[in-house]
């Protein structure tokens, strides 16, 4: 009852006009920067933090947090399209909404994306509202052990992300904690792999080599394909989605959007671990894993579904807390303290139209997101019938802003190129950037949490089985590798038969 | 003779186009003209941070002063060092501006010794615009409620107690450094990354007894009562915590600290355009808005007596951490 009169308060705020109007400034911003490679939320946020200082603290924290959750949503759209990851949380929709598109799938691809995000926005948004204070606590239980175990579990589980060689997939992880690692070490301040170059100072910029690798290399693959090869389909069919499709989306999308919620809370983890872990998942439970990776509608719906929910409900331990989990969330907090006030659980007392406000305006924006998502799904899927000539110029030359936009230095579009390069060698090597990218971003919170549950337990590695949220995911894990071993070892065996029978 | 003639003329117009120009630009830097186009600041950490939060409060006041335009360039990177390469690298014309703070300027010289800026050759100082101090906080269910309890709950487990921070040659970690050096206590250090909040997250969540941070990081959970205050490491009492005793009174005087931030330009900025800038941030950080928001926060906007004294200050701080940071071997050998 309380909630729901919170709610109703909630909604008074945000269906002012004036905050109507921010949130759908807000969100239209957001779609714009998701579809624009490169330029990310933080750096839109940050360009307009000032602006937002003579709005009321509502409309500020109801626009940038439009902006948040629009440019995880419109990040699918190029990542389908053209396999140009928009937003880093869009890189998983890559897999298989790319795949969607070239066989003429483009449509559904994106439409797929559009309704399992505003699915997923709609209950976290009453997540947010119903359990916000008692799931913030439960993120605070979580200690470095318990990271430590978790991301563990979350890199054997990116095996599962590959759909060819394990080997090649366990070398692409190692590879990305290699890359990972680059960057000056917390504990000691010494600089590792920085070539003496200041920027790299703070290791490589994630949508840097997402980029790199899938937006170029897959440029690079498509010019090497025959001329014929190298069109997309003209013919696009199915834009809409027909009910059996429908039924296909549902069921990846609430599982997405609950796993999603969950890795979102905590720090560290956010929109990618969760659109990553969502795929895996899905994978995992499929009858046919094989279709994965081939354009599998689940593989677009669950991952959409996940960074949309995770970047949601990333406001819980900032707003009941004053935490904030990730680099847009600092930014909030910023944007806050300029109008005086602190994230926290006085802020829910003393200004409850700010909070229940925002919870409202998110729910609206994941409404407006939908209205003005929707009727583009028909312009974008006719975009592909542009000529290749004519489409790899605008790609390449949209990555190299993109990547240049981040932080204004030309040495990160080098860095993109060279990994383009890498994707192009990879693609031909058939090993998959997926599970590298996932290694990137896991090493080095691995190694960290790591070293700093010791330094906590003083050396001993029994913290990592006493406590319990942490033994749970060995435990996980410990099933995890015996579910990839089997297989393979039953394959390895078939091939030795194989081979004396020949 | 024709054609030698033809050049000789091509060769004098290029001159006096040149030095024209060279004329022209030395006119545009007489210092009574200055500012004549908009300055930029370069902010050394990513928006919505200590230094953003303050340069940002600090914009449309001083925008006002100098009448010119301000624009904040946020290059954060290398715990600060990317965004000083690149304001040293600036025209010494008045037109860029370096933000720096304590760590930046007084630390990081010591903690990294190969880095190609060296901020005292490089830049002038202009003025401090903010102090914040720092509070000692803990868990609630910590067993230690003053100092002295803590110095003895130490003392009886040397090398028991572990103490956060937000990075190995964080200020945080160093003014921890050295009350445990004032107090003779045996403590583990647990390094964070990505400011003080997960820092702070693990003292909420019980995973580490204690930690040295920025007022500003800590306000919200004193408030709600999710961590204790143990000490504030000012020499006086802050209005928004009177009940918290400084480490003058607890018998540290030697530890008084604050994280400041202040102006500096490229070496080679005219002395007048100094004192022109030194006026502007005077005003500034006197605004009543500007003073009443940083109080808020827990932060001071002061101003230095002049650049000398910012200069002297600057001296004296380098120091005070290098003394810490060799004695603590928070830098890497």
């Amino acid at each position: 009852m309380d909630v729901l009169s919170n709610l109703a308060l909630g909604f008074s705020v945000a269906l002012e006009p004036i905050n109507l109007v921010y949130a759908f400034l807000g969100v239209l911003l957001g779609t714009a920067i998701g579809v624009l490679p490169g330029l990310g939320p933080v750096a839109t946020i940050s360009i307009l933090l000032p602006v937002t200082f003579t709005l009321q603290p509502q409309s500020a924290i109801i626009m940038l947090a439009g902006i948040y959750y629009g440019a995880a949503y419109g990040g699918s759209t190029t990542a389908i399209l053209v396999n140009l990851p928009g937003e880093s949380s869009s890189v998983v929709t890559t897999l298989d909404g790319y795949q969607m598109a070239r066989k003429g799938k483009a449509g559904l691809a994106l439409a797929t994306a559009a309704l399992s995000s505003f699915m997923a926005g709609t209950i976290a948004t009453f997540i947010i509202a119903f359990a916000a204070p008692a799931l913030a606590e439960f993120a605070l239980d979580f200690g470095p052990a318990d990271y430590f175990s978790l991301m563990v579990f979350g890199l054997v589980a990116a095996v599962i992300l590959a759909h060819g060689s394990v080997i090649k997939a366990i070398g692409m992880i190692l590879v990305g904690i290699l890359l990972g690692t680059m960057g000056i070490d917390v504990n000691s301040s010494l600089p590792r792999y920085t070539f003496g170059v200041p920027q790299f100072g703070d290791g490589i910029d994630f949508a840097v080599i997402a980029m790199g690798i899938f937006g170029i290399g897959e440029t690079i693959t498509n010019l090497g394909r025959g001329a014929e090869a190298r069109e997309y389909v003209k013919d696009y069919k199915g834009l809409w989605p027909k009910p059996h499709d429908l039924k296909e989306i549902v069921r990846p999308a609430l599982r997405g959007t609950f796993l999603g919620a969950a890795l979102g809370i905590l720090p560290g983890g956010g929109p990618v671990l969760a659109s990553f872990s969502a795929y895996a998942l899905e994978k995992r439970i499929s009858d046919e894993p094989e279709k994965f990776g081939k354009g599998a509608i689940e593989g677009v719906a669950a991952p959409e579904a996940a960074n949309n929910s995770a970047s949601q409900t990333a406001f819980i331990p900032l707003l009941t807390l004053g935490l904030p989990a990730s680099p847009v969330m600092a930014l909030m907090v910023g944007a806050l303290m300029m109008h005086g006030l602190y994230a926290g659980p006085q802020l829910i007392a003393e200004k409850p139209e700010l909070f229940w406000g925002l919870v409202a305006s998110m729910w609206i924006g994941n409404l407006l997101l939908v209205v003005l998502n929707l009727p583009l799904v028909g312009f974008w899927a006719k975009l592909l019938t542009v000529p290749y000539r004519l489409l790899y110029p605008s790609i390449l030359l949209i990555c190299c802003i993109g990547v240049y936009s981040i932080r204004n230095d030309a040495l990160d579009v080098i860095v993109a190129s060279v990994f383009g390069l890498v994707g192009y060698v990879l693609t031909r090597l058939q090993c998959e950037p997926a599970p590298l990218l996932l290694g990137f971003i896991l090493g080095p919170l691995i190694e960290e949490n790591l070293r700093r549950a010791l330094l906590i337990s003083h050396g001993s590695p029994a913290v990592f089985v006493e406590r319990p949220i942490s033994l749970v995911f060995l435990i996980l894990t410990a099933i995890v590798v015996l579910i990839l071993l089997l297989p393979a070892i039953r394959a390895g065996r078939e091939k030795v038969f194989a081979e004396d029978a020949g | 003779m024709n054609r030698r003639h033809v050049l000789g003329t091509l060769l004098a117009t290029t001159c006096v186009i040149a030095f024209g120009s060279v004329g022209g630009a030395l006119a545009a830097e007489d210092p009574s003209k200055y500012p004549s186009q908009p300055i930029r600041v370069i902010v050394p950490f990513a928006p919505g941070g200590a230094s953003d939060f303050a340069m940002r409060l600090l914009q449309a006041p001083m925008s006002q002063a100098l009448g010119q335009q301000i624009v904040i360039e946020n290059r954060a990177g290398a715990a600060g060092n990317v965004g000083m390469d690149v304001a040293a690298r600036g025209a010494p014309d008045g037109y860029t501006l370096f933000f720096g703070n304590v760590g930046t300027v007084s630390i990081n010289p010591t903690l990294f010794p190969d880095m190609t800026v060296k901020p005292d050759k490089a830049f002038i100082p202009v003025s401090v615009a903010s102090e914040t101090p720092s509070v000692f906080i803990a868990n609630p269910k910590f067993p230690p409620n003053t100092i002295k309890e803590f110095v003895d709950y130490v003392k009886a487990r040397p090398g028991k107690v572990n103490f956060a921070s937000p990075g190995s040659g964080s200020v945080d970690r160093l003014e921890m450094e050295q009350f445990r050096k004032a107090a003779g206590l045996d403590m583990n250090h647990v390094p964070y990354k990505g400011g003080a909040g997960p820092a702070v997250a693990d003292i909420l969540g019980g995973h580490v007894e204690v930690m040295s941070v920025t007022l500003p990081s800590a306000m919200p959970h004193i408030k709600s009562g999710r961590v204790k205050v143990l000490a504030i490491t000012d020499s006086k009492r802050s209005p928004a915590l009177p009940d918290v005793p400084t480490v003058v009174e607890l018998g540290y005087p030697d530890i008084v600290t604050t994280s400041w931030q202040g102006f500096l330009v490229p070496t080679g900025t005219p002395k007048p355009i100094v004192d022109k800038l030194f006026q502007a941030i005077v005003k500034a950080t006197a605004d009543p808005t500007v003073k009443q928001r940083m109080l808020e926060g827990g932060v001071s906007a002061v101003a230095s007596q002049s650049p000398e004294a910012f200069k002297t200050f600057i001296g004296k701080e380098t120091a005070r951490w290098a003394k810490v940071i060799q004695e603590s071997g928070a830098k890497p050998d």
